[in-house]
């Protein structure tokens, strides 16, 4: 606890956890963790600086585009980033009182897939194709547990049958080329979920998958959450999603949180312009209103990173200011943060002159 | 002024069956495309949507004969194209061109964007030499890419650049139809509205007819002014865009528009959904295919083929029991309003935007 109070007190304009109080130590808290690959420019980390916490039983939605670094993020959670390329330059995971980042690789290996698990996008290739739905969930019981095989057999039955796949006893001996996506991702649910994990990061899980699919994992994912009331960090790209299933949100920008807090607050009164961009980017459901608004140019390579906001250079309010000068994080309402140095911005962008 | 209510481009009765022919294959026969029939008037946007697996991609090749139909015509200003011999053919697709989905597959990797869009231009010998190289920088400009640009390599941009490296190939025969096959569905969310912006531009600006191949029922809603609904090799609705978003009349559409997660956290109510998957396109169901997942399915439903019918306002639905099922408008979505403070943000973000633009020198 020492060593995070002094964490706290370097970084104070990094008011990380809304959720943090005596009361609710929250399941994970990741402080000013920041990543970088090797033969990156000098100062520029693919993760830069984030900090999110996760109370029992909630979930977190991590949201931004290609090369935001919110898989990097779980990959280096779940202890799966390959180091080389990648090096965790600073920060810390609290979990069940251990530091995750910290853990030696046979600790990590006793976590994963026992009291935290990850699902991916592509079913296809998570899955093993040389043998059956049954082998690879029983795999991970046998792993962690001190059963028999048919024991963990048995278990991958109830896990089949937990996610709802019909003829689940036919299932068990089927190869994974045999079932079709929604099933295949079905499956890698029930291996994740076999060892009642507290926590679940789930990395774009319905992405792959056709829309009324997509519909039936959701609704599938949220139900098996509240029957095990664990945590779930879901990362996806998608605001329909989010505003599904989310209870707190944050937004990433090429490696950096630029805004966090509730799902409502996000939604209601998105603050950082790249959020705000971001929205009026997606077409509404609604009757047409007019062009999209879109959001210029695309993320700059990494040796052309800006010191500052490393959205400047798409972002319509910038000044040069913000090229040079990093923004914090900032309280814009209660637990609800964001990292512009002008939010809000009709206050001091309102006067179009 | 382009006349809105004459036919570009028709399909009778297409079908298209994979498999089941030589020797040695399977003799498993893949019914891609079963009997479709649409019409695409010039200069609008017609849409065809639905799942994967439902032959929405077949049907968008066979429209401009890359792949050979199984029977059925297609016509292309009232002229049978499938009689065309391969050279009329070859002439013919300067008119019509193809955007694909996966900008990284769909580039030569080994060509340079200047030798990619000049292609065409040199292939229908429509500009030589200096004209050409016009030409190709004018196609760049175009599509909001530098021409100075146009001696690097597909692997040297961004899946937004080289999407529109194609759409500029497209452009270079002058065509007047262009088929997006799921043009912005591989993309990020930015680079999708700058993408569908663009095209909604080029539309206006060479006057386009647009037939968009999408799984995306937003892009679709915001784009497109018909949609075909297909499921397992058929069309079952078809419709100008708001009525079928406002009162989806078969029950697979009705279904479809439930299923899209709303980007609103407010009313958060589970909703009813579809069970099962999408039957095989080998062995669809006898009588109407979507019975296996229909909640108003009936014994008539397994036992007969619905036909697809005139219904008000020119539109058409393949259900037996439409009219029973049309209680209180289910599936049409009521997308909440968005909040006050993102309007006004959203507003200033705009107008800032637009300045961005004006005083930037490459705008997209």
């Amino acid at each position: 606890m020492i060593n995070e109070a002094a964490l706290r007190s370097r970084e104070t304009d990094l008011a990380v956890d809304p959720l943090a109080s005596p009361a609710s130590e929250p399941l994970l808290r990741v402080e000013n963790l920041s990543i970088r690959f090797d033969g990156a420019p000098k100062g520029i980390n693919v993760v830069d600086d984030v900090s999110f916490s996760l109370a029992k039983g909630k979930t977190l939605c991590i949201v931004g585009e290609s090369g935001c670094g919110k898989s990097v993020t779980a990959l280096a959670l779940m202890g799966l980033l390959p180091t080389p390329p990648a090096r965790i330059v600073q920060g810390t995971a609290h979990f069940e009182g251990k530091d995750l980042l910290g853990l030696t690789e046979r600790e990590r290996a006793d976590l994963r897939g026992n009291s935290t698990a990850m699902i991916f996008q592509e079913p296809m290739t998570s899955l093993n194709p040389a043998f059956t739905v049954g082998d690879q969930i029983a795999e991970g019981i046998l792993r962690h547990r001190k059963v028999s095989k048919t024991e963990a057999w048995e278990r991958a039955l109830e896990m089949l049958r937990r996610v709802r796949i019909p003829a689940p006893e036919k299932r068990l001996r089927a190869y994974p080329h045999e079932l079709s996506g929604g099933m295949r991702q079905r499956v890698m649910i029930a291996m994740a979920l076999a060892n009642d994990p507290q926590l679940l990061i789930a990395d774009e899980p319905t992405t792959a998958l056709d829309v009324t699919i997509q519909a039936q994992i959701i609704s599938l994912i949220r139900r098996l959450q509240e029957e095990s009331g664990m945590s779930m960090i879901l990362i996806t790209h998608d605001l329909g999603v989010v505003a599904e299933i989310a209870d707190e949100v944050v937004v990433m920008y090429a490696g950096r949180v630029v805004e966090s807090g509730s799902v409502e607050a996000i939604f209601e009164d998105p603050q950082h312009p790249y959020t705000i961009g971001l929205m009026g980017s997606v077409p509404s459901l609604g009757r047409r209103q007019g062009r999209l608004a879109t959001i210029r140019g695309s993320v700059p390579p990494a040796e052309l990173m800006p010191k500052g906001c490393r959205f400047t250079p798409r972002c319509p309010f910038a000044e040069s200011r913000c090229a040079t000068e990093p923004p914090p994080l900032v309280e814009a309402t209660p637990k609800h943060h964001v990292r512009c140095w002008y939010a809000p911005l009709e206050q001091h962008r309102g006067a179009v002159s | 002024m382009i006349d809105k209510s004459e036919t570009i481009l028709e399909g009778i009765d297409l079908v298209k069956h994979f498999g089941g022919g030589g020797l040695l294959s399977s003799p498993t026969i893949v019914r891609a495309v079963d009997g479709v029939s649409l019409q695409v008037k010039r200069g609008e946007t017609f849409a065809i949507v639905g799942e994967s697996g439902c032959g929405k991609s077949t049907l968008g090749r066979l429209l401009l004969r890359l792949i050979e139909a199984t029977a059925g015509d297609v016509l292309y200003e009232g002229r049978s194209i499938r009689s065309l011999s391969q050279r009329e053919m070859r002439r013919l697709r300067r008119e019509l061109q193809i955007i694909f989905q996966d900008p990284f597959a769909s580039l030569n990797p080994r060509m340079n964007v200047r030798d990619i869009v000049g292609e065409p231009v040199a292939l229908h010998g429509l500009a030589h030499g200096n004209e050409r190289r016009e030409r190709v920088d004018e196609l760049l400009r175009t599509v909001g890419l530098l021409p100075a640009h146009a001696d690097r390599y597909p692997h040297e941009f961004s899946g937004g650049q080289r999407q529109r490296i194609g759409i500029a190939r497209a452009l270079a025969g002058e065509p007047k139809l262009i088929i997006g096959d799921e043009p912005v569905s591989a993309l990020d969310v930015s680079i999708q509205a700058q993408i569908i912006n663009l095209l909604e531009d080029l539309k206006e600006q060479f006057g386009l007819t647009l037939v968009i191949v999408a799984h995306d029922l937003a892009v679709i809603r915001h784009m497109s002014d018909r949609i075909a609904v297909m499921y397992l090799g058929e069309i079952v609705e078809l419709s100008e865009t708001d009525d079928l978003f406002d009162n989806p009349l078969h029950p697979y559409t009705q279904a479809l528009l439930t299923a899209i997660p709303v980007p609103s956290p407010v009313n958060r109510t589970p909703k009813p959904l579809l069970q099962g998957d999408v039957p095989s396109p080998t062995a669809p169901p006898p009588g109407c295919r979507f019975h296996t997942r229909c909640p108003h399915a009936k014994a008539l439903c397994r036992e007969q083929h619905p036909r697809l019918e005139a219904a008000e306002g020119g539109r058409k639905v393949a259900c037996h029991f439409w009219r029973e099922i049309q209680n209180a408008g289910a599936g049409s979505i009521a997308a909440p309003p968005a909040s006050p403070a993102l309007t006004k943000r959203l507003e200033l973000y705009r107008t800032w935007r637009d300045r961005q633009d004006n005083a930037g020198a490459s705008g997209c």
